[in-house]
């Protein structure tokens, strides 16, 4: 997971890197007047797009209502109020906590509520809201630990695991420096991982680790002790000069402060879906079965991204390869830098880079991007095996072919591909079934396939293991029952 | 049989070939007429297949002009190239049948998608092609279930389909075993009894005198004797000729 934050790290900078556009001067002032036309625009639409990280009880998380994961929580609440003072639909997208502020910067949303602090180095590249909530720093322990572990620096030498560029990611890093940070995406894989012995404690923020605590039977919060680092508690994120905005969700914010509804609504409400976590009707809605669907929609989407992706990813792939075999200079230089390029850089950054990076240019839904970066990578990895493959048909096949009079493209086409085809067979049946397995990486921008799902579904249920047991035999049944199709292909083209 | 004043249906002029540094054939000037059939002989690696193959431009030739009915192919674009091709069948050492197509539709395959035949007439073709070649009975067998001898019959019955002006052999019995060079030599001899022009290169000595109208000995890059068949055989005038037969003879 650290790998990812580097590469988000890189993405970030090179959008930043694109799309700096100069109002990064305009200073972060709740008092401003607001001359920008975020707020009209948002009006415009009707709709108000908020990006979220449901992962953090009590502030959002989801909650299996009536067959579909919703996303409730206190800061589902304060964004539908912020929506409903600007006279707006609410839109709520998810996507991973470090995933979000590049959301934010590259428009894929027009605010961040996640239960996110505000920082000096945070403000920098985002506008924040007031504070509307402060909570300390809790940690998240093993009852068997109470009586050992009092704060942080009992834990030197052990491991705390902590939610990858989260406040309580800096305190650990910064004052817990005898013991190992272990950073994670996603706290219900921390949670996981402190239940499975991989980690001995998470830090925290102290609402979320109280629910966490109440839901999961074994575990613990306590106050984390950590020094005061002056934090200022969490803010809803604006793109950078969206005054307009901020002004916009100040007004609600202090209206919300001055009815006290956080204490007195919002909280107990999202209380109310935490609660049901252990009663016996939630525990038969918590049976994998409950979430069939999820993985069906899962699985749907897979299969989707992977057909699609494998189409068009075998028809590039032949042009590439032809390209590449063929005397033409430039179109031999395209294609060998288009193949290197591809291959030697990681298919999760051009997955961020489609999404984000082009989403500076154009505008491309999630769903899409994911499809794209799939199948321009998989391109890459056919042309190389069909390459071999022309190259392994001896020429005679071709002089023979050139010398009844049939043409070169003519050649490649009855003769040599048909051929080839049959040779690379194998290794083309291998190629589809890791571009299945590699489509799980679309999760990160959201595309609902079968590893988001089961990221729902393990949020969800507070169980960790058993959505991923169901996902690892749903993606062995598709990757199976795929090379068996090729198998038989294969028999039926073999004549000798 | 010869008929000086008719156009040669092939003509090479100066042809030259380089590989590398390597000068493969150096200077040659010869003619083929209408119904003539030659046969290139010479010891090994004298150049016999790069000269066939610069015949109908598998090989492109270094300098000098190839005619065919006296046009010069190295100066045609690949369409008009393509084109030339279909009347120059070729015959090759190791047969290049396509594996993955049986024997019928390996004949059928440039008739119907070269020449634009419907399906009925390039199968009654192909079937007739085969009952002359002996092999009716394999239409639907695929190549790799017949023997040496079988598939260069097929091989031989594919090029004939285009209907060529002149067939090219490429040493065609050299891959087979001995018992089958028979019925492969056997094949060719009819096609030359029946007019066509063909060109033989071959280790095939019987062969040669028998049924070739002409001798070209080649060596060194040259043409060294081009001659009718009991003159070449019988009182060779090179040294380099007299020494290829006495090892041949020897054999």
């Amino acid at each position: 997971m650290k790998k990812f934050a580097k590469w988000l790290f890189l993405v970030v900078t090179i959008v930043v890197t694109l799309g700096v556009t100069g109002n990064m001067n305009t200073k972060a002032d709740s008092n401003t007047p607001a001359t920008d036309q975020y707020l009209s625009k948002v009006k415009a639409k009707g709709e108000l797009v908020v990006g979220t990280s449901p992962d953090f009880p009590p502030y959002e998380f989801t909650k299996n209502i009536n067959g579909k994961s919703k996303v409730v929580g206190m800061d589902m609440e304060i964004s539908k109020k912020v929506a409903h003072d600007m006279g707006v639909k609410l839109v709520i997208r998810r996507m991973d906590f470090d995933s979000l502020l590049v959301a934010l910067q590259t428009g894929k949303v027009d605010m961040v509520i996640a239960g996110m602090s505000k920082t000096p180095k945070r403000a920098k590249s985002v506008d924040f809201s007031n504070v509307y909530y402060k909570a300390g720093e809790d940690l998240v322990i093993k009852k068997s630990d109470l009586k050992t572990i009092k704060s942080y620096k009992s834990l030197a030498g052990k491991a705390i695991g902590a939610q990858t560029g989260s406040i309580q990611y800096n305190l650990v890093k910064n004052q817990a420096t005898k013991s190992t940070l272990k950073g994670m995406d996603k706290d219900t894989d921390l949670i996981l991982a402190l239940q499975t012995n991989k980690i001995d404690a998470i830090a925290l923020d102290q609402p979320t680790a109280e629910a966490y605590a109440k839901n999961t039977s074994g575990l613990v919060a306590i106050n984390a002790h950590f020094k005061d680092e002056g934090e200022q508690g969490s803010a809803i994120a604006f793109p950078k000069g969206a005054q307009s905005l901020v002004n916009s969700a100040n007004k609600s914010i202090a209206e919300i402060k001055s009815k006290n509804l956080i204490h007195k609504q919002y909280l107990p409400n999202a209380g109310k879906y935490l609660a049901t976590g252990k009663s016996k009707s939630a525990k038969a809605a918590n049976s994998m079965w409950a979430y069939k669907d999820f993985f069906i929609a899962g699985v749907g989407y897979t299969l989707m991204i992977s057909a699609v992706s494998v189409v068009i990813g075998f028809l590039l792939g032949t042009l590439l390869a032809l390209m590449r075999l063929s005397k033409n200079k430039i179109a031999n230089g395209i294609s060998v830098s288009y193949i290197e390029f591809v291959r030697g850089t990681p298919l999760m950054v051009q997955i961020l880079f489609i999404y984000f990076g082009l989403g500076l240019v154009v505008n491309i839904p999630a769903l899409l991007s994911g499809i794209i970066a799939v199948s321009l990578n998989s391109g890459a990895y056919v042309a190389e095996v069909i390459r071999s493959g022309i190259s392994s048909i001896a020429v005679g096949q071709t002089e023979a072919s050139r010398s009844l009079g049939l043409s070169r493209s003519m050649t490649m086409r009855f003769i040599i591909l048909p051929q080839a085809m049959k040779n690379i067979w194998p290794a083309l049946g291998n190629e589809f079934v890791s571009l299945i397995k590699e489509s799980s990486i679309v999760s990160i921008i959201g595309v609902k396939d079968l590893i988001y799902q089961s990221r729902i579904v393990q949020a969800d249920t507070y169980r960790g293991v058993m959505p991923l047991l169901i996902t690892m035999i749903l993606y062995f049944i598709m990757t199976f029952g795929l090379s068996r199709l090729m198998k038989f292909f294969e028999g039926r083209m073999t004549h000798e | 049989m010869n008929n000086e004043t008719v156009t040669p249906v092939l003509e090479v002029k100066h042809l030259k070939k380089v590989f590398g540094q390597n000068e493969v054939l150096k200077d040659i000037n010869e003619q083929v007429s209408n119904g003539q059939v030659i046969c290139l002989i010479g010891p090994s690696g004298a150049g016999k297949s790069t000269f066939l193959r610069c015949l109908n431009m598998l090989d492109q030739p270094t300098s000098g002009e190839v005619l065919f009915e006296g046009q010069d192919l190295t100066k045609l674009d690949d369409k008009r190239l393509d084109k030339t091709r279909e009347n120059m069948g070729m015959v090759f050492q190791s047969f290049n049948l396509f594996p993955h197509k049986t024997v019928i539709e390996n004949i059928k395959l440039a008739p119907v998608k070269v020449k634009g035949e419907d399906d009925a007439t390039a199968t009654a073709t192909a079937e007739k092609l085969l009952k002359q070649v002996g092999l009716e009975n394999k239409a639907d067998a695929f190549p790799a279930s017949l023997s040496g001898g079988q598939q260069q019959r097929v091989a031989i019955a594919r090029a004939l389909a285009m209907n060529p002006k002149v067939m090219l052999f490429d040493e065609p019995t050299s891959a087979l075993d001995p018992e089958m060079v028979g019925e492969v030599l056997k094949v060719m001899q009819d096609l030359a009894s029946e007019g066509m022009t063909m060109v033989v290169v071959t280790h095939e000595m019987g062969f040669a005198r028998n049924v070739a109208d002409k001798v070209w000995f080649m060596a060194d890059g040259y043409i060294q004797e081009s001659a009718e068949p009991k003159t070449f055989f019988e009182h060779p005038e090179t040294d380099r000729a007299k020494d290829f037969l006495a090892k041949i003879l020897e054999a």
